[in-house]
């Protein structure tokens, strides 16, 4: 168990005549025992730089520390790490137990007895004791999983690294795996990095977020923080669900001006000093309806049950809301809504970097929600 | 649904006729005999597969109990309808032998030695062939090999060989004064009887067998290997495995189905081994060191003309060929690899 730290790590392929970046100097820190999901869409270089981590791909340049340990020159078997692999990668042609032990039959002197003895125990502790006879293909996804799972905990390592372990498993199941995976990280203490292009599972699990967009790191972060203080639109616009609705909006002294009837005065106007345009971000769950606000029609509304996503035209921009379950527009029903200007997100149009978000104004505390501010 | 109904009323294009033609045809085919459509398809494969294959089995079966006395022209059935006439001669004149022949096989010394001399050739060759294969297949299945391509094309190409052209070259670079002796001889080792010691006779015809087919069979393990999930060789490498290690725990058991079917197939062509023995025999290596069971069938059949107990030695080459795979099958097949 480490702190993990990799320092302007870079990783580029060959790809014909051209050199993609894949990875683009990323600083960051895991601490010892921490839970990080790396997040973002896909091609975005997360999974290279877990792989870079794993010791799976050569990087181009930069370091990769465990503790004080420089690892970046140490092969995959050398590093003492853990992967799970999305599509899980068990052995086929061998028996659950086998799968599990096979690590420690291969990079320690223990006797066959020791070793069997702590896969019973690992796969009392995952649920599976009675499938240790059987092999992956007669497994269903969930058990492999568990398999998968089992063979990393086993080895005791430096660092579990996951490389989207719960994608290809059911809804259902890949919520109930995501509590045992956090209750058993946190049991076992052991720092891992979590690779996920889903911002609920990395909302949901991560000790802190790193968001990645095109080789490189946005921001890092607790899932609050990510949320509330976005560095930047992209980031604003990845974390949350339904999306952020975003949208161009003019300046003219402390008024936006924007799509449709959308028309905001501001009472604060320091971020939007110098600009004559900003993009305007506002969260679903910001949207209020009112009798007299800013006009909308109606497109659809799906009922959730405890609430209602309301789709609407804001000229020509969708606009998401998510309203009470009593409010129900029929398509075609013009709607009026309003926001508090605390709620409100404002982006440089031309960089996207953040002017406001929505900390600002109800800032809980100083107990460090924005951790490290990157690009 | 105004505008749908305009647009069915616009000229059908060529294509348009040509599909309303085909449906209208499969709509008037009748219906019932969709099962027999497909037997009718069949049929020219199946009729082939009768004339070529099927009779000549069943027939090469009942000759086995038969002695062969010559070419017979008497007349087994006809009809004469005036315009046309039809007359059914029997092939051959036979008489029943019963298990003759099969138990003279059990005192002829010279199958037994073509027996022997196929397993010996078995023995070496395969296991040296497989081995061969396997390792330039994983060789070029490395990453960091250049010019795989070339390497590839190189080693498949002598199955592209002419038999009798690339066993005649084997003939003479084999010879007492050919160019495998000069160049033995000329770096001080002696010279080796290659074509007239029984022993080594048998090795020329290994050493040209093995040229010939190492390549083939390598293009099929090259081809299995490229289909062993890659993820497999990074789970194992995170779980601690050397090269070798990965070799022994991931690439043989998953290469298993495939080199089950080189061992099953190249046993079963090594049985099969004719052109090699005939032409290097020819050449004056020690016959009955070299004689294969075909060769052996060949000349019993086509030169002695003893065709009943040709038969018979077919079949118990059948037999023998497949007892081998069914073994062969059943040891390598268990598993799920």
């Amino acid at each position: 168990m480490s702190t993990i730290t990799l320092d302007t790590l870079r990783k580029e392929f060959d790809s014909g005549d051209e050199r993609i970046v894949a990875v683009d100097d990323i600083d960051l820190e895991i601490r010892d025992g921490e839970f990080l999901v790396l997040v973002g869409p896909s091609g975005c270089g997360k999974t290279t730089t877990l792989r870079c981590v794993a010791g799976l791909e050569d990087v181009t340049s930069g370091t990769i520390r465990f503790g004080d340990d420089d690892v970046t020159d140490l092969r995959a078997r050398e590093r003492d790490v853990a992967m799970v692999f999305q599509n899980y990668a068990l052995y086929p042609h061998m028996n659950v137990r086998k799968n599990i032990g096979f690590g420690l039959k291969l990079s320690t002197q223990q006797s066959s007895a020791d070793i069997d003895r702590q896969v019973e125990e690992v796969a009392e502790m995952l649920g599976i004791e009675d499938l240790l006879g059987q092999k992956p293909k007669e497994l269903s996804g969930g058990q492999q999983q568990r398999v998968a799972l089992g063979r990393a905990i086993i080895r005791d390592p430096e660092a579990f690294l996951m490389d989207e372990p719960l994608s290809n498993l059911d809804a259902k199941l890949r919520s109930q795996m995501r509590t045992e995976l956090q209750t058993l990280q946190h049991d076992l203490d052991v720092t891992t990095v979590y690779v996920t292009h889903d911002q609920t599972e990395a909302m949901a699990m991560g000790d802190r977020i790193a968001v990645m967009n095109d080789g490189t790191l946005q921001q890092v972060g607790t899932a609050e923080a990510v949320y509330r203080s976005p560095v930047n639109e992209f980031v604003a616009d990845f974390i949350g669900s339904p999306s952020i609705n975003l949208f161009d909006a003019t300046v003219d002294g402390n008024r936006l001006d924007g799509p449709g009837d959308f028309g905001y005065r501001l009472a604060d106007t320091t971020p939007v000093e110098g600009y004559e345009s900003v993009r305007v971000g506002v969260r679903p769950e910001d949207i209020e309806l009112v009798a007299d606000g800013i006009d909308i029609e109606t497109k659809v509304l799906e009922p959730m049950g405890n609430e209602n996503y309301l789709y609407a035209d804001l000229g020509g921009h969708e606009l998401t809301a998510r309203v009470a379950s009593t409010a129900r527009p029929s398509p075609g029903d013009v709607v009026s809504f309003t926001f508090d200007e605390d709620a409100l997100y404002l982006f440089d149009p031309e960089t996207g970097e953040a002017l406001k978000t929505k900390t600002e104004g109800e800032r809980p505390g100083e107990d460090g929600h924005v951790e490290e501010v990157v690009g | 649904m105004a505008t749908q109904d305009t647009a069915s009323q616009a000229t059908p294009t060529a294509r348009d006729r040509l599909r309303f033609v085909r449906q209208s045809v499969s709509h008037r085919l009748p219906n019932a005999g969709e099962g027999l459509v497909g037997y009718l398809f069949l049929l020219p494969a199946l009729l082939v597969f009768t004339v070529f294959l099927g009779f000549p089995i069943l027939y090469t079966l009942y000759l086995s109990f038969f002695r062969f006395e010559g070419v017979s022209n008497e007349t087994v059935f006809w009809f004469d309808l005036g315009f046309f006439s039809y007359e059914l001669t029997r092939i051959a004149d036979l008489t029943f032998v019963g298990l003759n022949n099969y138990t003279a096989l059990l005192s002829d010394s010279l199958f037994h030695q073509a027996l022997f001399n196929t397993t010996f050739i078995l023995l070496v060759q395969v296991p040296l062939m497989v081995a061969l294969a396997l390792v330039f297949a994983v060789a070029l299945n490395a990453s960091f090999v250049r010019f795989k391509g070339v390497f590839r094309t190189v080693l498949a190409l002598p199955v592209s060989a002419n038999l009798v052209a690339y066993s005649t070259v084997f003939l003479l670079m084999m010879q007492d004064a050919g160019l495998v002796n000069y160049v033995l001889t000329s770096v001080g080792l002696p010279a080796i009887p290659w074509l007239t010691s029984s022993f080594w006779s048998r090795m020329t015809i290994v050493g040209a067998v093995t040229w010939r087919w190492t390549g083939y069979n390598m293009i099929i393990l090259l081809a299995g290997l490229q289909t062993v999930p890659q993820q497999l060789y990074e789970a194992a490498e995170i779980d601690g495995a050397s090269r070798f290690e990965k070799f022994r725990y991931v690439t043989i058991p998953q290469l298993r189905p495939v080199l089950l079917f080189v061992v099953v197939t190249s046993t079963i062509g090594t049985f099969k081994l004719f052109s090699e023995p005939v032409i290097i025999n020819g050449g004056g290596a020690p016959l009955d060191s070299t004689i294969t069971i075909v060769q052996y069938i060949y000349q019993t059949a086509f030169i002695d003309f003893r065709l009943g107990y040709a038969s018979a030695l077919t079949y118990v080459l059948i037999a023998v060929v497949s007892l081998l795979s069914a073994v062969q099958l059943n040891v390598g097949g268990e598993g799920d690899a």
